[in-house]
């Protein structure tokens, strides 16, 4: 299987397009990243920002991976303030997950790899990523837990699959 | 400024599973707005039979029974006239007028109405009129029903830029 994205599809769901904020316009965002509504400044049409553990969905393309260079694709989303969002129900295999704990990321200590499983229940993390820890409780966030799961590990990363993590989308 | 044009009470900017349903006589005396929350209902026939809502859901009624967008056209009226109305589920994306502006505390008290404060993801749940709110209103109303069901979230907050209409990402 050739995995030259950030986000492949396997099986397709719901997609649409909505609108960026000032964050991701500026930011950028990887393919199969998580993202949540948001208010918009000044216009009237549906708004996306990062998750930030909600969701509306994920990035179906990322706002400037490697294989969009050149192109006339190159940096559209950006320019243009869009992206598409992908809900429903979808199998995707991407490179957006969490590769670490949170506390080992928060903390000054060595990275400690986070073990995926097929079946594992999975929420987007604090920036948006696929992972099966709840970081809303782990940082003590008013939020309290993070039961929003919105998908299941269908394949655990390895090298075999390029450290692709394959992802049963639930929206 | 993109220009939406929202001149129906119901919106849909992406659209999920839809499906034709019988109403019931409560909804054809009654009428709805297009948006309204629907549950399933007997019936002593073949048909499948939705009400309003009360927390429970089957899905929305895209249309309403009898919107100012369908005057004066052949499909004036027609859903009541024929007893049906076209369902709404699975994933979409809305634009409505049909959500619960004030909580449900000071609608059923003596009270000011107090405004309900819609956020983007909010967890969105079907009143016990049908509407959209953020209130599990089962429970409020100590129901021992409770709670709702979600169905949804909030997309969009009501403003002046929507014409006050809540943009929601269903989920049901």
């Amino acid at each position: 299987m050739n995995r030259d994205r950030d986000c492949v599809i396997l099986v397709k769901g719901d997609a649409y397009a909505v609108a960026i904020d000032d964050v991701l316009a500026n930011g950028g965002w990887q393919g199969g990243q998580g993202i949540q509504w948001v208010t918009p400044i000044a216009v009237g049409i549906p708004t996306v920002t990062l998750s930030t553990g909600y969701y509306a969905g994920f990035a179906l393309w990322g706002s400037d991976e490697p294989s969009d260079q050149y192109v006339s694709s190159t940096r559209q989303f950006p320019a243009y303030r869009f992206l598409v969002l992908g809900a429903g129900g979808w199998l995707i295999s991407t490179i957006s997950y969490e590769k670490y704990t949170y506390l080992s990321r928060v903390g000054l200590g060595p990275l400690v790899p986070i073990g995926y499983n097929a079946g594992d229940r999975l929420v987007f993390s604090l920036r948006g990523y696929w992972t099966i820890e709840d970081e809303w409780t782990l940082s003590g966030d008013p939020r309290g837990v993070n039961d929003y799961y919105i998908g299941f590990v269908a394949q655990a990363p390895s090298a075999v699959n390029s450290y692709y993590m394959s992802v049963q989308v639930s929206i | 400024m993109p220009e939406i044009i929202r001149s129906r009470d119901t919106t849909v900017f992406f659209y999920g599973d839809r499906q034709t349903v019988t109403v019931s006589d409560a909804m054809l005396a009654s009428g709805w707005v297009g948006g309204q929350g629907v549950q399933w209902a007997n019936s002593t026939v073949d048909e499948r039979l939705v009400t309003y809502s009360r927390g429970f859901y089957g899905g929305f009624l895209v249309w309403g029974s009898d919107e100012r967008g369908d005057d004066f056209a052949s499909s004036t009226r027609q859903q009541l006239v024929y007893a049906y109305a076209t369902m709404f589920s699975g994933g979409c994306l809305i634009s409505t007028v049909a959500y619960e502006q004030y909580t449900y505390a000071s609608r059923i008290g003596g009270g000011p109405f107090v405004p309900l404060v819609y956020a983007p993801n909010d967890t969105l749940y079907l009143s016990l009129r049908g509407l959209w709110t953020k209130e599990d209103e089962l429970t409020l109303s100590g129901d021992p029903q409770a709670p709702c069901f979600f169905v949804g979230f909030v997309a969009q907050v009501p403003s002046f830029l929507n014409g006050n209409r809540l943009g929601i990402q269903t989920s049901m």
